[in-house]
């Protein structure tokens, strides 16, 4: 499986940009256009994965890993394996938006809201990838470190499992966070019988606190 | 077994101990330790299958990837190299340090500090070198600053031979976009022993980088390739042994003295090597060397004519001189960007201004420009401590600017040009000034080639310029100067350079005149003229010439040049209806700065600011905090606003007057974080505003902010922290401010803040976006 990445979703996007629904300016569009292109262009979406058989204690089989928390094992509950993979959409488009910053703010600020849109979309096309070859088994959604007691600090191992800096050129700073920053690490259980959906939902979300759709109320969709 | 004429490496170490029951996730450096004799046996199959040089356990033994092990790096590395040589049983084997990347990015991208790399690597090879290792060998590197960092650790604190292997992608760049000139100019540069590739591809997708990286060095070249490329959902590898030796077989004519594997090859990958390969046969002709100079990403071959530009110089600038004495990076970098956007492919860079450290400034605005310019660089400098500090941390091949014929010139400043791999540029001058004649410059052209080359550099490396003088004031030298650069490229078959735009001082129209003596210095040969990209008819020239030389193949970038172009806009039309606030309103900041520059001529300086910027900018926001405006909007018009501040900054620069500022706010993000757009956008909507900020950047230690706090005598401090990780270092931050006494306001900011924590965290102010930051800078600073 090849990362991929076709479309980037326009409406997420807008998410990222924390638009309220107010009209697009025709100028604006024009924008989006050609933020999506540039990232389009600059983007090598890179992926890297394994399939884990997950020991009675929730470790993963042929390591001597097993996640922390209490979340992750709600999480993985029936499940007999689970994928962990890193994606990220490669160093030129970190460059581009940080260079992007000094030449215009205003076009950095779509650019970033674009990347991260886009490397979600590779993260979905990887997951619809990955449940037709592992049908007919089931795939539960992706949960990353940093969601609900899952620690950050899990990000390391996580690292060392893949091999991630080697295979896909993603590297930890001393803080534990992923540069590039258009990246994404996370699990994904399998199981032999269809379960209860267990995406992850705003109670596992980092920004929960923060965030502009809980305070009215909405959620932003994605859970 | 017939013994081979190719010098046969080692194959995979993690693939062989995974075998021998290392598990995925475990440190396999910490097995020099508690398994030495699985280590050492697996050197030994190695030995057995024909290797002659082993590769020590010591990949990741750097002290950041061994925290928290249990054992120091230096530990582990006398450990290794004892394993590998009880493999050696009486054979000539030698031990070479295996040394990879650190795992952490190195600035400007990621959060590693150049010399803190460097230490990292120093530590591990006096380490290796005390242990006995015969050499040192960095292998799997994709970022060529790290690399740097690592070949001159290990030439500044060893003796010990240099090998440097990066790994490429099948796009024939690294992770990190290192082309294969780029890494072949640099290291050649450097003096590395030899150079290669590992990791990554197999043999087959590799030969066509070997093909590249010989016509670009002619050090020797190792291989290290993967056996193929590794199943996704087993990690296994498939290719054969005997495959892959008849593959590596390919590569040798291309000067390749060492062969081995990387991830997933075995002793019978080595024993097909030694069963499959003799001397290659004779090299295929190849043209003479390539050569040039590079930034990291981009190589300008010195094959044709290259744009220096020459705009990152304080002469005569009093707004660069300004930014200077500020420490105003981002309007160096701008100058830099600027300049690439009009078609300059190498920067000059100076720097020097009374009054102004130059080494350091050097450093810093060398580490900011190689951040958001991909274009090689010239240090223009005439003191060897700033061309160090910047040779030091530049990232790619440089050329310095400048050496004369004086002995004690060349004496200081050409060892460091040898040390650090630049091309240097050669002033036709010495203590007795300016030769008149054209003879006289060939005459110190010729010195100084011949003192390069007792220092070690290369005759390519060599650039002279043979100096423009003002034709208003010696209208014979002109003839001269083009005498001058036609023997030196004819007769020593050097590059040259020359300052272009001298030519017309004291002129009227200078262009044309500029322009035209261009074209005449570029028929003679002239190859990298020093001039302003953003003039026109310097760059029409230019295209001119490439099409005449045939540089330019079917004259197709000259057709693009001119059949691109739209007829001028007549200066922004509709502005004469337009006010300064409805082009604020709108971003646009060509008409908002034409706007101030009416407004000027009726009201000073501080009554536009005051009575038309920034009540524009207010209702900018009010319109934003109404949900009508939508952040990259507010930006625009911020940015906009900018362009009628930048040009009452400039005409008051020029007047020698105090710049104008609303007041002074320090901006960080906090250690442990690097999303700093955030912050980024709050100092670009503050400056707009008509603040100063004084921006640590981000992954500021808390001392650092406190200190610079109090120098500065700083009122307002903002702090950004994206992540729930990194708040406790706000929390820390504002906790330190607070007990040193130094009195001032905090607000803070950041996706995971709420107003309450701020309060908890003991800030001041919390500002929920960047219109918000300003609205507190308004009320803290007037």
């Amino acid at each position: 499986m090849e990362a991929r990445l076709e479309k980037i979703p326009r409406a997420e996007t807008l998410r990222y940009l924390a638009w309220h629904g107010a009209a697009l300016t025709a100028e604006l569009e024009a924008d989006l256009d050609r933020c999506e292109a540039l990232i389009l262009k600059n983007a090598r979406p890179r992926l890297v994965w394994r399939l884990f058989a997950l020991t009675d204690g929730g470790r993963f089989a042929g390591t001597d890993y097993t996640p922390a928390g209490r979340d992750i094992k709600d999480f993985l509950a029936g499940c007999t394996q689970a994928v962990l993979f890193a994606a990220t959409l490669g160093m030129e488009t970190e460059s581009l938006i940080r260079r992007t910053q000094l030449r215009s703010m205003a076009d950095a600020v779509l650019l970033d809201a674009v990347g991260s849109a886009a490397i979600e979309a590779v993260c979905d096309a990887f997951c619809a990838d990955l449940s037709k070859e592992l049908a007919p088994r089931h795939l539960t959604g992706r949960f990353s470190p940093g969601y609900g007691d899952y620690p950050l600090e899990e990000q390391r191992a996580v690292f060392r499992l893949l091999d991630v800096s080697r295979r896909i050129g993603v590297s930890l700073t001393e803080s534990g966070l992923m540069i590039p920053q258009k990246s994404v690490t996370a699990l994904i259980g399998v199981s032999d019988t269809p379960r209860e959906n267990r995406q992850s939902g705003c109670g596992d979300c980092l920004g929960r606190f923060a965030c502009a759709y809980r305070k009215e109320g909405k959620s932003c969709g994605k859970a | 077994m017939e013994k081979p004429d190719i010098l046969i490496l080692d194959g995979a170490m993690g693939t062989m101990l995974q075998a021998a029951g290392l598990e995925t996730g475990e440190l396999p450096e910490t097995w020099c330790i508690t398994h030495p004799e699985r280590v050492a046996a697996i050197h030994r199959h190695y030995v057995e299958a024909g290797s002659r040089v082993l590769y020590t356990n010591t990949f990741g033994a750097n002290r950041r990837k061994t925290a928290g092990c249990g054992y120091a790096p230096t530990e582990l590395i006398r450990a290794a190299v004892r394993c590998a040589r009880e493999a050696d049983a009486g054979r000539d084997v030698k031990v070479a340090l295996d040394i990879g990347p650190i795992g952490q990015l190195l600035e400007p991208l990621g959060d590693l500090a150049f010399e803190d790399a460097y230490d990292i690597f120093r530590e591990m090879v006096t380490a290796g070198e005390e242990a006995g290792a015969d050499l040192v060998v960095f292998e799997t590197m994709s970022d060529l600053a790290e690399l740097r960092a690592a070949v001159l650790a290990a030439k500044e604190n060893t003796c010990l031979p240099v090998w440097a292997s990066m790994t490429f992608e099948k796009t024939g760049r690294s992770f990190l976009g290192v082309t294969v000139p780029a890494m072949a100019l640099t290291l050649t540069g450097l003096g590395v022993d030899a150079l290669g590739f590992n990791c990554s591809l197999g043999p087959q997708e590799l030969l066509p980088l070997v093909r590249e990286l010989r016509e670009w060095t002619d050090l020797p070249i190792l291989l290290k390739p993967n056996a193929g490329l590794p199943d996704p959902a087993t990690g296994e590898y498939k290719i054969a042994p005997a495959d892959f030796a008849e593959a590596l077989a390919k590569a040798l004519p291309f000067g390749v003295f060492a062969v081995g594997g990387c991830c997933g090859t075995t002793p019978d990958f080595i024993r097909c090597l030694c069963a499959r390969l003799h001397a290659p046969g004779p090299a295929p002709q190849r043209r003479a060397r390539r050569h040039g100079i590079c930034c990291a990403v981009r190589e300008a071959e010195l094959d044709a004519v290259r744009i220096v530009g020459e705009r990152i110089n304080p002469t005569g600038k009093k707004r660069f001189q300004q930014a200077l004495r500020e420490g105003d990076l981002d309007y160096i970098v701008r100058q830099g960007i600027e300049q690439q956007d009009a078609g300059a492919e190498i920067l000059d860079v100076n720097v020097g201004l009374p009054g102004v450290d130059e080494a350091a400034m050097m450093r810093n605005v060398v580490k900011a420009l190689q951040a958001a310019v991909d274009l090689p660089l010239q240090l223009d400098s005439s003191d060897p401590k700033a061309i160090e500090a910047g040779l030091r941390v530049y990232h790619g091949k440089a050329i310095v600017n400048s050496v004369n014929g004086r002995r004690e010139v060349l004496d200081a400043v050409l060892p460091l040009c040898k040390k650090y791999g630049a091309a240097v540029v050669g002033l036709c001058m010495d203590e007795n000034g300016i030769p008149p004649s054209a003879e006289g410059r060939v005459e110190i052209a010729r010195r100084i080639l011949r003192a390069a080359e007792s220092y070690g550099i290369p005759r390519e490396d060599v650039i002279i310029d043979c100096l423009t003088l003002t034709v208003s004031a010696q209208q014979e030298q002109a003839a001269e100067t083009l005498k001058a650069v036609r023997t030196v490229k004819a007769e020593l078959g050097l590059s040259t350079t020359l300052g272009v735009s001298n030519i017309s001082f004291g002129l009227p129209a200078r262009e044309t005149i500029s322009a035209c003596f261009l074209s005449q210095a570029l028929a003679v040969g002239l190859d990298l003229p020093i001039l302003n990209p953003n003039q026109r008819a310097m760059m029409d020239a230019v295209a001119a010439h490439r099409a005449l030389a045939g540089q330019d193949p079917d004259c197709e970038a000259y057709i693009r040049r001119f059949s691109d172009l739209l007829p001028a806009p007549a200066t922004v039309a509709p502005m004469q209806d337009m006010t300064l606030r409805e082009a604020v309103l709108r971003g646009l900041g060509r008409e908002t700065a034409a706007l101030t520059e009416k407004a000027l001529r009726e009201m000073d300086e501080l009554s536009v600011i005051d009575t038309l910027l920034i009540p524009a900018l207010d209702e900018v926001g009010e319109r934003y905090e109404r949900q009508e405006l939508f952040l990259p909007q507010l930006i625009k018009a911020a940015n906009a606003a900018c362009e009628g501040f930048e040009l009452i900054k400039s005409r008051i620069a020029a007047r020698g007057g105090q710049s104008v500022s609303r007041g002074r706010i320090l901006l960080a993000t906090v250690r442990g974080d690097i999303h700093d757009i955030g912050k980024n956008i709050v100092k670009v909507v503050l400056e707009n505003y008509g603040y100063t900020v004084l921006d640590l950047g981000r992954d500021v230690p808390p001392e650092r902010i406190v200190e610079t706090a109090i120098r500065e005598n700083i009122q307002l401090v903002g702090l950004s922290a994206l992540m729930t990780t990194t708040v406790p270092s706000m929390a820390e931050t504002i906790a330190a401010l607070r007990e040193s006494g130094h009195a001032c306001k905090v607000m803070v900011g950041g996706a995971v803040l709420t107003p309450e924590y701020a309060k908890e965290i003991g800030a001041d102010y919390y500002a929920k976006d960047a219109k918000q930051s300003a609205d507190i800078a308004k009320r803290v600073l007037g």
